[in-house]
């Protein structure tokens, strides 16, 4: 079989072309080098079919392939699943470990200790003035003392009752916005189901839109941060997405199912609704803080009455914190079980109790939240270097390395030049064959 | 296939390591300026809880050096004035051994007998002596003036103990019992101090032989048996004075114990917090100056 005189051209086009495509997606690449969440892409290639040719030689039966020069194939990116699946279960542990550093931090601050200003410093000045009571017990100043320093050793339970109330209200207040109408979880979960359409149609008419995918992954990950996601690839390009432990899928194809109750979603939302829940971390804070209240009343409590006088303190049970007040006035204060105005005995052993079991409690009171903070934070930094490590792997499958473009960007124009300069070389040889060929003796 | 490094990754990296150095600088200094290893309970939770009980311990050490400081104060008042006491009845008792002198004439026994009932009543004056505006010797009657004074020898006060706490659980008694002293007078025919003096006023007053035989024989008995009983309560008012400066010295020495606990848990250690600050320092310096030669090169500044 002939070939067309032509051919070479052709065969040369095809190089022009698919040169120029893998420049324009070079281009892509480097414009988008800083885009987050962008995978780089590549243009595949193959030689395209070849002709088959009779040759007149005898060797391979008279049969020859003849190349037809390069087909684009496609655009694909790199991507590594198994990596996203890693950095989602990252992503996913560290929302959850700095939510609750987020959550705890308030609290600590809000205890102030160690400090000249935290309750262990009023409780420390209480003593001493049940104690400088038992020195004068018939001093009306000494007694005022004890009644202001109990009263100010309430306000400060109060208050740090109410800084707890106020941590959990602000973290059930994230919660609410994130997972309510219009909330984080919403819009992205709009955002995939949208993605999941464009991307159908696309794979529907056999093409891969790279560009779709990336930013539907990129809200994948996000998403991760927020609770457990499990993504399911379907065959006709969309995933179904399921969000913590939400009884329906929370995407499916085009569709939105949210808003859907959630009891341990983990990720961000998982530890907003852990600090929160009753038996949660901030409502056994405040259990801690009532029972130290209560003990601390009781405690003052048994002694005050030894002489058959009124009980120092009151609260309501188990509420204590917030409740704990002075129910005496200065001259009702009790120093003697005797009732005589210069005995100091019940003075002396409310003043005994320092260091004792209520004071105790306390320290171990601020020593778990310490430790409770101690530990998130820990594992938030864990967590997050276990993150940037497997970023770092994904930023090296996917990543756009400029150093490489650069050079793609170098090869692909000598292949360009080279293209054209074999369609010259072509043209040339035609041009001799065209105007030269038959013109002998001319 | 070797791991491809891209710019964003270089770039990640420097930021990371930059922000790492940074954060310890942070917490350095935030050290170095409060003096404070521990600022907030996160830092050291266990160091958080012993620096509370600690700093509990060392309030209470600082209020038991107060308490004993009280109780030196009203233990030398009554030391004080029970000194005064002996002092008068010593003067009594050699006004006894006068008045029993018959050479002395009736005359004479009326004169001491006039100096005996002032001393009597400056026995009475000591004995409502008062501390801080405290009767110290009213038991815990405090605001009670124990004896009045002229011819009522009856104890107003009561028998109530006023302690000092000195220590966890420990607490020293600061007061005495002047009633077992003085008691009630002739009234109570107690044989106690006042009842004595006015016995023997009587018996210098009598004038019988029977009288003078009294003062020489059972009145200077009961005075001498009164000047043992308050000799023994000054020695035991002694004791309680050296118990509690004992007390005060050892509280001393306690409260500089838990103190260097306490900043041996809670404080920063300068000299080692300044070293690691400026060696942090160097590494983060040395970090911008890697960062910034790490960043700047790439094939575009080759190519061309």
């Amino acid at each position: 079989m002939a070939v067309s005189t032509f051919m070479g051209l052709q065969t040369a086009l095809r190089g022009l072309i698919a040169q120029q495509e893998a420049l324009d997606i070079t281009g892509h690449n480097i414009a988008n080098a800083n885009t987050v969440g962008y995978s780089r892409q590549e243009v595949k290639t193959s030689a395209s079919r070849a002709l088959q040719i009779t040759t007149g030689s005898t060797a391979g039966n008279g049969k020859a392939e003849l190349g037809t020069g390069v087909d684009v194939d496609g655009v694909s990116r790199a991507r590594d699943r198994f990596l996203d699946l890693q950095y989602r279960a990252q992503a996913m542990r560290l929302g959850g470990l700095a939510a609750r550093v987020k959550g705890l931090e308030a609290i600590e601050s809000a205890l102030a200790e160690p400090s000249e200003t935290g309750i262990s410093q009023e409780l420390q000045t209480f003593w001493k003035d049940w104690e400088g009571l038992a020195n004068s017990p018939e001093d009306s100043a000494s007694r005022q003392a004890v009644v202001e320093a109990g009263k100010a050793l309430g306000v400060s339970l109060a208050e740090l009752d109410q800084q707890l109330t106020y941590a959990a209200e602000v973290a059930n207040g994230e919660y609410a916005s994130i997972t309510g109408a219009g909330g984080e979880v919403e819009a992205k979960a709009k955002e995939i189901a949208l993605l999941n359409g464009a991307i159908r149609s696309s794979v529907t008419e056999g093409a891969q839109p790279n560009d779709l995918l990336d930013r539907r992954d990129l809200l994948l990950d996000e998403l991760s941060s927020l609770a457990q996601v499990s993504v399911t690839e379907l065959a006709d390009g969309t995933v179904e997405v399921g969000f913590g432990d939400a009884a329906e899928p929370l995407v499916t194809g085009t569709e939105v199912n949210w808003p859907q109750a959630l009891k341990e979603p983990k990720g961000k939302l998982g530890a907003l609704l852990e600090l929160t829940a009753p038996g949660g971390t901030i409502e056994s804070f405040r259990a801690e803080l009532d029972a130290f209240a209560e003990n601390l009343a009781n405690a003052v409590n048994a002694i005050h009455v030894k002489g058959g006088g009124p009980a120092f303190f009151t609260y309501v049970a188990g509420n204590g914190a917030a409740s704990l007040q002075v129910a005496v006035n200065a001259k009702e204060v009790q120093t003697a079980s005797n009732g005589s105005v210069g005995g100091n005995d019940i003075a002396r052993e409310i003043g005994g109790l320092r260091g004792g079991a209520v004071d105790r409690a306390y320290a171990s009171f601020v020593t778990r939240v310490g430790t409770e903070m101690n530990e998130a934070r820990n594992g938030e930094t864990n967590s997050q270097a276990l993150l940037d490590t497997v970023a770092e792997r994904r930023e090296s499958t996917f990543g756009v390395s400029l150093d490489e473009e650069m050079t793609s960007l170098q090869r692909f124009q000598r292949g360009y030049e080279a293209s054209a300069r074999a369609m010259t070389a072509l043209d040339e040889a035609l041009d001799v064959l065209i105007n030269r060929t038959g013109r002998v003796g001319l | 296939m070797t791991m491809r490094i891209t710019e964003g990754m270089t770039n990640r990296v420097v930021l990371r390591d930059l922000g790492k150095t940074k954060a310890s600088l942070t917490q350095l200094q935030r050290e170095i300026s409060s003096g404070k290893r521990i600022t907030r309970p996160a830092d050291d939770p266990f160091g958080t809880g012993r620096t509370l009980q600690l700093s509990g311990e060392l309030e209470g050490f600082k209020q038991y050096q107060a308490n004993v400081q009280d109780g030196i104060g009203w233990v030398t008042a009554t030391e004080t004035a029970l000194s005064r006491i002996t002092d008068t009845v010593q003067r009594a008792r050699e006004l006894l051994v006068q008045g029993g002198n018959d050479s002395n004439g009736q005359v004479a026994r009326e004169g001491i007998a006039a100096e005996l009932e002032a001393l009597t009543e400056a026995v009475k004056q000591e004995a409502d002596v008062t501390y801080d505006g405290r009767y110290i010797f009213s038991g815990t009657a405090t605001e009670t003036r124990p004896y009045e004074l002229g011819a009522t020898d009856a104890y107003a006060g009561d028998e109530g103990q006023i302690m000092r706490a000195i220590g966890a659980g420990v607490a020293v008694p600061v007061n005495v019992s002047i009633q077992t002293l003085l008691g009630n007078g002739p009234a109570a025919a107690d044989n106690k101090l006042l009842d004595v003096l006015r016995d023997i006023a009587t018996d210098l007053r009598g004038g019988t032989a029977a009288n003078a035989e009294a003062l020489r024989g059972t009145d200077l008995e009961r005075l001498s048996a009164n000047i043992d009983e308050l000799t023994r309560v000054r020695a035991v008012v002694g004791a309680t004075t050296n118990r509690l400066t004992t007390a005060g010295t050892r509280l001393e020495q306690l409260q500089e114990a838990s103190l260097n606990q306490l900043s041996q848990v809670s404080e920063v250690d300068m000299a080692e917090a300044l070293v690691n600050y400026s060696s942090q320092q160097a590494a983060y310096e040395t970090a911008l100056r890697a960062g910034s030669k790490l960043i700047q090169p790439s094939l575009m500044d080759f190519l061309r």
